[in-house]
């Protein structure tokens, strides 16, 4: 059976905005799809400068995935090598996806300036 | 979401509207708030690859193309209606998924657009369902649904509000580690007995409880069409499960048993869904 819709002006605005809203969100989920690779998740690990704090020094730590998978339980080990000791900090993230960054901060007691900071282990899977 | 109860043709007004929005967004979170708050739904957003969250909206595209079919709408809507509906209904379940999510803190300008969008999507898929289930079930009088003598038992009808009563009710748990554990270190004989409780309380809900709605829905005179209604709203049930865990990467590189294990735990729910959930949708 055939009759006009009964629509009044507000119905079609929700619809025309819904429609827009659908269209954009599958034009960008198929763009995502076609221009994905296939490299493993890729994690880079950048240190920024120090801080004196109560606790001690904190450095800031910036996280990021180059890769096209999601990295997760990710745990970056950073050490500071002082003439007299060594101190290790680990920074967990549960979730990195690709071409995200996170930002994170470890502390240590020592004063990095008189040592050597390093990023150690760096390890994760991929769900 | 359109609801038509009034017997001449005419356009509701803005009132009207806005007041069938309300009870959308209403049920849209009534039915979706467990997944906004859950830890797992987030991280499947962030997880989940692009063709999958495209297979997510198609599929509850066509469930809602089914439900508004079915369900809540006056019988005459053509298929043109039904699509607009649902276009509207998806578009409110995107809508709202951001807007909570962005309350929570969930998504935001620190993470990736992939990312962001993943979460609203794979949320919002849910929302709505909920939204359509929202506008057609919870209006108040002269809109009260399945009236103007709809009281029609097509199968493929009722196959369709099973998935959606199923997906309403799977959906909620699938994405938890709970299913996984439960799925992997459960023994056969544990999961043959969760099996044979599904199957029971849907025999139960559908046949012997006098169910709100099943007089008029089930129609079932033999013992032999009580054992096939049983078996096919398991199987709705099953296949149900099934779909939402692959949807959420449960499937994923695990052995036959953890697919067969988390497809049965979590068919309990889902069963519950299609029989239980499938008449208080209608």
């Amino acid at each position: 059976m055939k009759r006009a819709l009964e629509k009044n002006s507000l119905e079609w605005t929700v619809f025309g905005v819904a429609l827009i809203l659908l269209v954009a969100t599958l034009a960008h989920l198929v763009r995502e799809a076609v221009t994905a690779g296939a490299s493993p998740p890729e994690v880079v690990v950048q240190l920024g400068t120090p801080k004196r704090v109560e606790e001690g020094f904190q450095v800031p730590v910036t996280v990021a995935n180059r890769g096209d998978h999601t990295a997760e339980d990710l745990s970056v080990t950073i050490t500071l090598a002082l003439t007299a000791e060594r101190e290790e900090a680990v920074l967990t993230i549960a979730f990195l996806p690709p071409r995200s960054r996170r930002d994170g901060w470890v502390t240590f007691r020592g004063d990095p300036r008189g040592g050597e900071l390093q990023v150690g282990p760096v390890g994760y899977a991929s769900p | 979401m359109t609801l038509r109860a009034t017997k001449a043709p005419v356009g509701r007004t803005t009132g009207e509207s806005v007041r069938e929005y309300g009870r959308g967004v209403a049920g849209g979170l009534l039915f979706s708030l467990p997944l906004l708050y859950t830890a797992e739904v987030w991280w499947a957003g962030t997880t989940m690859e692009a063709p999958r969250q495209l297979a997510y909206l198609a599929i509850t595209f066509l469930l809602l193309l089914g439900y508004n079919r079915y369900a809540g709408l006056h019988p005459d809507s053509s298929w043109t209606e039904v699509g607009i509906d649902s276009v509207e209904e998806l578009g409110l379940g995107l809508v709202l998924s951001a807007l909570i999510l962005y309350t929570l803190g969930r998504i935001g300008g620190q993470q990736h657009i992939d990312d962001n969008l993943g979460r609203i999507v794979v949320e919002a898929m849910t929302i709505a369902i909920g939204v359509s289930v929202g506008t057609a079930q919870l209006g108040g009088g002269e809109s009260e649904p399945g009236m103007a003598g709809t009281d029609r038992v097509t199968f493929g009808g009722q196959l369709v509000l099973s998935c959606c009563g199923a997906v309403l009710f799977a959906a909620n748990v699938a994405p938890t580690q709970e299913v996984g554990v439960l799925g992997t270190e459960m023994s056969p004989l544990r999961l043959i007995g969760v099996a044979v409780i599904s199957l029971f309380l849907g025999a139960v809900i559908l046949h012997h409880s006098d169910f709100r709605g099943a007089q008029r829905w089930v129609r079932a005179d033999t013992i032999g069409a009580m054992l096939r209604g049983t078996v096919v709203t398991y199987a709705v049930a099953l296949g149900v499960s099934a779909a939402i865990l692959w949807v959420f990467g449960r499937l994923d590189g695990v052995g036959v048993n953890t697919i067969v294990g988390q497809t049965i735990v979590l068919g309990f729910p889902a069963a519950l869904g299609a029989s239980a959930g499938r008449l208080l949708l209608q």
